[in-house]
């Protein structure tokens, strides 16, 4: 489109946006039921708004964190039920002290029945009730989750389908409780300082778009904080986001716990306005209805999804209802029985599957996806000569190697490692003393990256120990070696994909941030200022490597080349603030000139408090830039000293060509 | 009945039970090992499978309501009702592959699961459109023979079951074990990139291992008409549910797996529904579908792990 308006639109930054955007959006929400003349258009809007909250809901487990949830309905069961039985009467317990706070409360009181025990009647009021259910759906969605931890895409879906399933049969058998099939009836409707809700569409209406734009804000403000992009980071690649110090049980847990909470709030909501709660208003079909909200709009697009979830709601409760009445017109112009009797709401489920169908297979990023517009740099940005070197300084790094240089920084004692009948590490015992550079060579299948995996906690280790500054981190998950100053690059770059370079970036300082929940959402001060500082050290880190990442920052990783994304790693490596940093392979896939460049680098290193171990397949690398180099063949160190020394070994020379004497002068 | 003989009862109907699933497990087990897909859309294959069935025997002057067939009539009856859903489920099958599953073939994540669970959708809806809301009745063309087992008793349309269900497991054993197909098979499943460089036309395979699934959810569905005697276009669903707990309990990806777990979820379900009562027969099954892939997702036979992310 060639507006010129669009395009000075889209030249605001984000924050203008929003700022004009939202209190336009806001106007639209509270006058529409004024410009309406229609009750039924403002009811079937308040409807909409509780499916709106499920798919933003849904969002933050499937689209933030990538984790697909087939039972999601179980949550909206469980805040509907929570609520229905809080405030219908229906439950009825013994009668017990207990409950006399909650009496003076007006919450509940005591039923006196001659001849029969007390009992407790609840009344319990709906404003509570939205945070309780919302707390317990967390607590649900955090169980459900639990075990689901240790599997991976298709069967994670499976087992939350189990859920899904398990739930509504549940609410159906466990009459007591739920009442069974019948549901529960008579659920209070909601007072406002003694204004009562009633069946009125209008109060829900407006209390629907509340929930709504809270929960579009919340998800706004968790999918820009360190939580979103730590959630991001495991559904990139939940290994790399173990390395760069994510904890993946922690974030996938609150991601389904945030997910069930705003759900429940849409079962709580739904409930009040209906006044009854049936098992079979949560079945598998509204799992899938939600999912397809998700999908049509666009995997982790807010945007997307309250677009695509107001439009199937309505297409639900107004448009197909209309298009079946204009088809029934139509059979009376034309005299047919047939067009008289279709009933387009029927295929509501169908239209659901091909929607999915055709999402999948032509638009899987959604109608409104969320991904940003980034300009492609121009000739004179690509063909601008790399600058080199400059000042190497890190705000954050200390001028001299804490402790002391020389000092013992990693001890690894007796280190064993065996994968099956193959041998990967066998007692391998090393010291890299603070402020070293030591390489680590050998042969293809010497155990060098096996050697990286047990230090930073991604392979247990058979035997032995580690220890970093004298504290065992052996065993400790990879997350936790991270915090401790331990940073690694892969030999095959592991980057989020789909992710800027920025993005990366701050990734990779999440350990050293302190955001929580509250922090991510509220943003107070300190956690502006620690997004800045993450943002400002981004800058910083980038600027070791000239202008080679600067003119990128914005562009998603999978398009920059070979090179780039090899920089960006390291970059990514430096934002955890190492004290140790392990760099495997570094400079593979690198021309001469760009290996040199990054060889500049490596030997500033050590100047920053950076210890590294290097594994690299250039010699002439190795021995330029190294201070010591330890050789492995077969899992076992066959050699360790200077470089001039270690290329002159014998055992050297013969693990590496494979003979037993030196080829004569 | 003394609880001995109830149990011996329940066992005799939970294996006729456990046939069907096992058919309908072998299919989702198959394709999980070709292609690493969970097959939502497998379900209402399964589901249209009766309702082919029903047009079958209509069109051959069989209705419900009507007599039951004795000697070759029976036979005859059968043989076609069989062969001829089974060929139109597979070809269903394949027309699922093409067209919606092929171009997502090399998608990472769960973009072709979601795609099986759009299929069926459109599936289970196009019969509720199709045949309407109401359940259906399934002729009853077996006659209604029993005989004592001690207190029990085993009925002819249990024999069928068995005797279809084993003749289909051993062709499908055959096929798989001892023919140059079969060996194709299971060099694909095992790794189809090199299964290609060797000159196999995985295309082929997949399309076959799908019609071959397709297929034997068919003959399911003929089992689940025949046995209970009904049909609709929600049976699919939770029948569905039950047989991939079957594959996941015998370890998806492995076929003898599928039979053991199909028998095993029969034996749950109706042991299950006389000890415990038929309303928590869903909550015993999926707890057991959660508590295996938790805890073993390998199942009880199986030596893959889930791979795919």
């Amino acid at each position: 489109m060639s507006l010129p308006g669009l395009e000075r639109w889209r030249a605001l930054p984000v924050t203008r946006r929003r700022q004009i955007l939202t209190p336009i959006l806001l106007g639209i929400g509270l006058a529409f039921p004024f410009v309406t003349s229609n009750a039924g258009n403002v009811d079937a809007a308040a409807n909409a708004f509780t499916y709106v909250l499920l798919a933003l809901g849904l969002n933050i487990v499937v689209g933030f964190a990538g984790l697909l949830d087939l039972g999601y309905a179980a949550f909206f069961a469980i805040g509907a039920y929570g609520y229905g039985i809080a405030a219908s009467g229906h439950l009825k317990l013994e009668w017990s002290n207990l409950w006399v706070p909650l009496e003076w409360a007006g919450q509940v009181s005591r039923l006196v029945v001659p001849g029969q025990p007390d009992t407790v009647q609840f009344h319990f009021a709906f404003w509570p009730m939205l945070a309780v259910t919302a707390i317990v759906c967390a607590v649900f969605g955090a169980l459900f989750g639990a075990p689901t931890l240790r599997l991976r895409g298709d069967y994670l879906a499976i087992v939350t389908l189990g859920f899904g399933e398990i739930v509504p049969v549940v609410a159906r058998n466990w009459e007591a409780l739920t009442n069974g099939a019948q549901g529960l009836g008579g659920i209070r409707t909601p007072k406002f300082f003694g204004f009562d809700f009633g069946f009125s569409p209008y109060p829900y209406y407006f209390l629907g778009l509340g929930l709504v734009a809270a929960a579009v804000w919340i998800s706004i403000r968790l999918q820009e904080s360190r939580l979103g992009r730590a959630w991001m980071a495991i559904r990139e690649d939940e290994l790399a986001a173990g390395a760069m110090g994510v904890n993946h049980v922690h974030y996938k847990l609150l991601a389904f716990a945030m997910g069930a909470a705003v759900g429940g709030l849409g079962g709580t909501f739904y409930v009040a306005k209906l006044t009854t709660a049936t098992p079979d208003m949560f079945t598998f079909p509204v799992s899938v209805m939600v999912l397809v909200m998700v999908v049509l709009g666009g995997l982790g697009s807010i945007r997307g999804v309250v677009m695509a979830a107001l439009f199937l709601a309505f297409l639900q409760s107004v448009i197909l209802q209309d298009l079946t009445e204009y088809v029934h017109a139509l059979g009376r112009v034309v005299g047919s029985e047939t067009l008289q009797r279709v009933e387009l709401i029927t295929s509501l489920e169908l239209i659901f599957g091909l929607i999915l169908v055709l999402m999948m297979i032509f638009r899987r990023e959604g109608l409104w996806p969320a991904v940003r517009r980034v300009a492609a740099l121009t000739r004179e940005q690509q063909d601008a000569a790399p600058a080199r070197g400059g000042a190497v300084r890190l705000s954050w790094a200390p001028a001299v190697t804490p402790g002391g240089a020389e000092r013992p920084l990693l001890v690894i004692e007796g280190l064993r490692k065996h994968f099956g009948g193959v041998a990967a590490a066998q007692d391998i015992t090393l010291t890299i003393r603070a402020g070293e550079l030591v390489s680590v060579i050998g042969p293809n299948g010497s155990g060098k990256t096996t050697l990286f995996n047990l230090i930073t906690g991604l392979v247990p280790a058979d035997a032995g120990s580690i220890r970093l500054n004298g504290n065992e981190i052996g065993g400790l998950p990879p997350h936790e070696i991270v915090g401790r100053g331990v940073a690694r690059t892969f030999q095959n770059i592991r980057l989020f994909n789909n992710l800027s370079v920025t993005e990366n970036l701050l990734v990779g300082e999440h350990v050293r941030l302190e955001a929580g929940v509250l922090g991510a959402i509220f943003r107070p001060p300190h956690v502006r200022r620690e997004e800045r500082r993450a943002v400002e050290d981004a800058l910083e880190v980038v600027q070791l490597f000239g202008n080679r990442l600067l003119p990128r920052l914005e562009h998603p990783v999978s398009g920059l080349s070979y090179a780039n994304r090899r920089r960006t790693e390291i970059a990514r490596a430096l934002m955890t603030r190492p004290t140790l940093l392990l760099l495997d392979e570094p400079t593979a896939g690198m021309n001469p000139a760009e290996t040199l460049e990054l060889m500049d680098l490596l030997r500033a290193l050590p100047g920053l408090g950076i210890t590294v171990i290097l594994i690299e397949h250039k010699l002439d690398v190795v021995m330029d830039v190294s201070d010591r180099v330890v050789v492995l063949d077969h899992g076992v160190k066959i050699a360790e000293g200077a470089p001039a020394h270690v290329r002159s070994d014998d055992r050297v020379i013969e693990a590496y060509m494979g003979r037993r004497r030196r080829v004569p002068a | 009945m003394s609880t001995l003989d109830v149990v011996l009862q329940q066992i005799v109907n939970g294996l006729a039970l456990g046939m069907m699933y096992a058919l309908l497990a072998l299919g989702f087990t198959m394709v999980y090992g070709i292609i690493e897909l969970i097959n939502f859309s497998h379900f209402s294959v399964f589901m249209t499978g009766t309702f082919v069935g029903l047009v079958v025997l209509n069109l051959m002057g069989v209705t419900a309501g009507g007599r039951s067939l004795t000697g070759l009539p029976l036979i005859g009856t059968l043989a076609v009702l069989f062969v001829v859903t089974m060929a139109v489920t597979g070809v269903l099958g394949v027309l699922i592959e093409r067209v919606c599953l092929r171009s997502l073939r090399n998608v990472p994540g769960s973009a072709p699961m979601i795609t099986t669970i759009g299929v069926a959708f459109i599936l289970i809806n196009a019969m509720l459109l199709t045949w309407g809301p109401q359940t259906q009745r399934f002729p009853q063309l077996l006659p209604n023979w029993r005989w004592a087992l001690g207190a029990a008793e085993i009925t002819f349309k249990q024999v069928v079951l068995f005797v279809v269900g084993l003749v289909l497991m051993l062709a499908l054993s055959h096929l798989v074990k001892r023919t140059t197909l079969g060996k194709t098979m299971r060099a694909t499943a095992q790794d189809a990139d090199a299964a290609r460089m060797m000159g196999i036309d995985v295309d082929r395979v997949i399309v076959l291992t799908f019609f071959l699934g397709s297929a034997l959810a068919g003959a399911g569905s003929l089992f689940f008409g025949l046995y209970y005697g009904f049909t609709g276009y929600y049976i699919g669903y939770t029948t569905g549910l039950r047989a991939f707990t079957s594959a996941v309990l015998g370890g998806i990806g492995s076929i003898p797996g599928a039979v053991v777990g199909g028998l095993f979820i029969g034996l749950t379900q109706s042991l299950g529904g006389q000890l415990l009562g038929v309303k928590w027969t869903d909550v015993i099954i999926f707890s057991i579908l959660i508590v295996i892939m938790v805890f073993r997702p390998n199942g009880l036979l199986g030596a893959r792990l889930p791979q795919k992310a």
